[in-house]
């Protein structure tokens, strides 16, 4: 396989450069890592944002359905991964209810 | 240079030039009446473990053969009037990407289905832009048997050396006649084989498309460590696409100019009994080409005998047109008489070259060919 | 450690200009990473590509490319191949270009079985050119040469494909990007002729003015309207109707690939082995 260093003790992280802020990552995750954030200087006006990285389960589906190759899953014999739990699960439904952005009055625990 | 003697057909000693001159692929749909450039080739390529295709369509059979062109391969396709018409888009493609090919063009009535299995010169004006665009073709043209063998070869040294399709225009007289023809033996072909230019440095400092203003691109074979894009459209140094001004200018512009400041690479005439041509008053200058200036050459025998000075002039490279030397011709001498199998589509340019709009011209476009008795009675008709 | 796409991509290029969230990046991301399951050297494979933003694929990727005319991906590729015989060629094409004004070559490229994989990347609509009506486009949905709503009736790519001759056809969509990497690993293994269709979301041309407005509305209609085969088999006829099965829907390991059987033939003009007959195949028509 085609390998590169993945940065220390990060799940999933994201490329700016290439992101397009097209929301599929953020609907494809069951856990409630990723959000959209305000990004004025960005074309649509947004910006991928890693906001929950100790829930990232490590099931990949961000990666696979980003059409930028901006966002990235370590591998899973070097990460330890987190179960899928309750709490994440309501985040990724508020999240995808508000248009792909945590509330900002979101109070569930993270 | 030795030669030796064969007993041919213009299709079939076409086919024989490019194998010698190192095609490995031919790629092609049947045409009357270039089909036995096909036929012929079909088992010559395999037997050298080359591969020959006859294709679904007219477009695929250029397709293909740019492809393998594209992959590093002295590439062929034969093919007639309807075939170029279909074939335009795609020439173009080859030509702005600089892909080398050659193209055989067997002359037959037109325009459209026309006359199938009958002579004409009718696609002189499309060779010299069968695409849209910009386009500065190289066309030849064989004017007798033996030069359907050298001038297919010549036109895959061009093509490598250019790094674009070259046209090999045959009228349908040629294609079938079949007579004695005296031809380059294999080995010097071989020795002339000049093929196109490589890159042998180290990949990343590989820029196919980055080259002089007047020199094409060098573009290596696939599969070799080389990796680079192929496009159609406005491309950079890399192939890949752009639309950024001064590329698109400077692309453009190479393309036209890597052809025009070599002509002299390029132009081939023949000047047959011109060399007492002083430009003194009855003179007459016949301009003819492909299977005509065989007849017009009969004609000037004739003329002769009955004491008009006449000589032939004929351009073997169509296009570029051979300009200088049609204006100093022309200058010379008074009575000009073109001759061709279309109305008038090489007269417009030697009217170009030449400044003149009293050219006098030898039409016929049913489908027959020209007799010299009739270019004999035309030059005492209107001189 | 993660998968390092930056070794398969023209780097330089990104971001690509496909809009966001099109699927056609997704099948870029499946394709370098089933090319990359098989181990294949980047000089030892060619991907060609038509017109259209499927067509923009060739560019991003750091393997011999070729972008040719508007539905002559198959003809070109059958010359490199055919020139290159024991290379990879794969092509890549959208349903305009495959199946609109490249039917012929489609057709043919099935027909001769030569070992070539086409991926037609089905976005249902011309994208690139804004929304103009393509033969797969539904019946009844807006395109700009139809404002008043699609007549045309569509034709189902794969059937074209199984009954040309193509000796491996399947189909996924851009919401199984694991399938769709498998199924490309499979198409690219099998010698003879492999047609993939991909379904994929162009909700920027087709979905904005047909209620998918978002990349999740689209891939959500894509999803309603495949399943597998499996399944799908179990279906009524009236049911089959308004689905596509995905996953493999043929495949014949037998048949003759067009380059082996050229092999055949420059051994007859080498003298090596009698002339080919019709005694030589099963198929006597």
């Amino acid at each position: 396989m085609a390998v590169m260093v993945a940065p220390e003790n990060t799940p999933v992280w994201v490329n700016t450069d290439r992101c397009k802020a097209c929301d599929v990552c953020v609907d494809a995750c069951p856990a409630g890592v990723l959000s959209m954030q305000q990004e004025p200087t960005s074309t649509l006006g947004a910006m991928i944002s890693v906001i929950a990285p100790e829930s990232c389960i490590g099931c990949n589906e961000c990666e696979l359905s980003c059409p930028d190759f901006a966002i990235h899953v370590a591998d899973k014999k070097e990460f330890k991964f987190a179960k899928l739990s309750d709490e994440s699960k309501a985040r990724q439904e508020a999240i995808a209810n508000n248009g792909y952005r945590l509330p900002e009055d979101y109070k569930g625990s993270n | 240079m030795a030669t030796r003697e064969v007993i041919s057909t213009g299709n079939e000693l076409a086919a024989i030039a490019a194998v010698d001159a190192g095609c490995t692929f031919f790629g092609g749909y049947p045409l009357t009446p270039s089909s036995e450039v096909m036929h012929v080739i079909s088992d010559l390529l395999p037997a050298k473990g080359g591969a020959s295709i006859q294709m679904e369509d007219e477009i695929a059979g250029i397709c293909c053969v740019i492809g393998a062109a594209m992959s590093g391969t002295r590439a062929l396709t034969a093919t007639s009037g309807p075939g170029m018409s279909l074939k335009a888009e795609n020439l173009g493609l080859a030509q702005m990407a600089e892909v080398p090919l050659v193209c055989i063009n067997v002359m037959r009535g037109g325009p459209s289905t026309g006359l199938p299995t009958r002579v004409s010169q009718g696609d002189i004006k499309q060779a010299s832009n069968p695409s849209h665009g910009d386009y500065r073709s190289i066309t030849l043209c064989a004017g007798n048997l033996a030069e359907c063998y050298t001038e297919t070869v010549r036109a895959f040294n061009l093509a490598d050396r250019f790094m674009q399709p070259v046209i090999v225009l045959l009228d349908e007289t040629l294609g079938h006649m079949h007579g004695k023809a005296d031809i380059p033996t294999v080995e010097d072909v071989e020795a002339g084989i000049v093929p196109r230019k490589r890159f042998d440095g180290p990949a990343d400092e590989y820029f196919p498309y980055e080259c002089e203003a007047t020199e094409p691109a060098t573009l290596n074979p696939m599969f070799e460590g080389y990796r680079y894009h192929y496009t159609g459209l406005h491309h950079d140094k890399n192939g890949f696409p752009t639309e950024e001004i001064e590329t698109c200018r400077k692309l453009i512009q190479r393309l036209e100019d890597k052809v025009m400041a070599h002509q002299d690479e390029i132009e081939l005439n023949e000047e047959f009994m011109c060399d007492d041509l002083t430009g003194e008053e009855g003179e007459v200058l016949i301009i003819a080409y492909g299977s005509v200036s065989l007849a017009a050459k009969e004609a000037i025998k004739h003329l002769r005998d009955d004491g008009i000075k006449a000589g032939l002039f004929r351009p073997i490279t169509i296009w570029p047109s051979p300009a200088n030397k049609i204006k100093e011709m022309t200058d010379k001498i008074k009575n000009v008489l073109v001759v061709e199998l279309n109305i008038r589509q090489y007269t417009d340019e030697i009217e170009r070259a030449s400044g003149r709009l009293d050219i006098e011209g030898l039409y016929k476009v049913n489908g027959r060919a020209i007799s010299p008795y009739e270019i004999v009675n035309k030059v005492k008709e209107v001189f | 450690m993660a998968f390092n796409y930056d070794q398969y991509l023209r780097t330089e290029k990104m971001p690509t200009l496909w809009c966001w969230g099109c699927g056609d990046g997704v099948i870029l991301k499946a394709f370098i990473r089933a090319v990359d399951k098989l181990g294949i050297n980047k000089d030892d494979m060619c991907v060609v590509s038509g017109i259209g933003c499927s067509g923009r694929f060739s560019s991003y990727i750091d393997f011999n490319t070729v972008h040719t005319t508007h539905g002559r991906t198959i003809a070109y590729a059958t010359g490199i191949k055919l020139a290159n015989p024991d290379k990879h060629v794969v092509c890549v094409a959208g349903d305009g270009d495959a199946l609109a004004i490249g039917g012929n070559h489609t057709i043919h490229g099935c027909r001769r079985n030569i070992d070539l994989t086409m991926i037609v990347i089905n976005n249902f609509i011309y994208g690139l050119t804004n929304s103009q009506t393509s033969p797969t486009t539904p019946r009844g949905m807006w395109t700009v040469t139809q404002k008043a709503g699609n007549i045309d009736p569509t034709f189902n790519a794969c059937n074209l494909a199984i009954a040309a001759g193509a000796s491996f056809v399947g189909r996924e969509t851009v919401n199984a990007p694991r399938k769709l990497e498998k199924l490309i690993v499979q198409a690219i293994e099998h010698k003879g002729f492999s047609f993939v269709e991909v379904n994929s979301n162009c909700h920027i041309n087709l979905g904005r003015k047909n209620k998918m407005n978002s990349a999740m509305a689209n891939l959500d209609w894509i999803d309603s309207i495949t399943m597998p085969k499996k399944k799908y088999d179990t279906l009524s006829e009236e049911e089959k109707m308004n689905y596509l099965p995905t996953g493999i829907l043929k495949q014949d390991k037998d048949a003759d690939e067009y380059c082996d059987m050229y092999k055949e033939i420059q051994k007859v003009h080498q003298k090596e082995r009698a002339k080919i007959t019709q005694d030589d195949f099963e198929k006597k028509i």
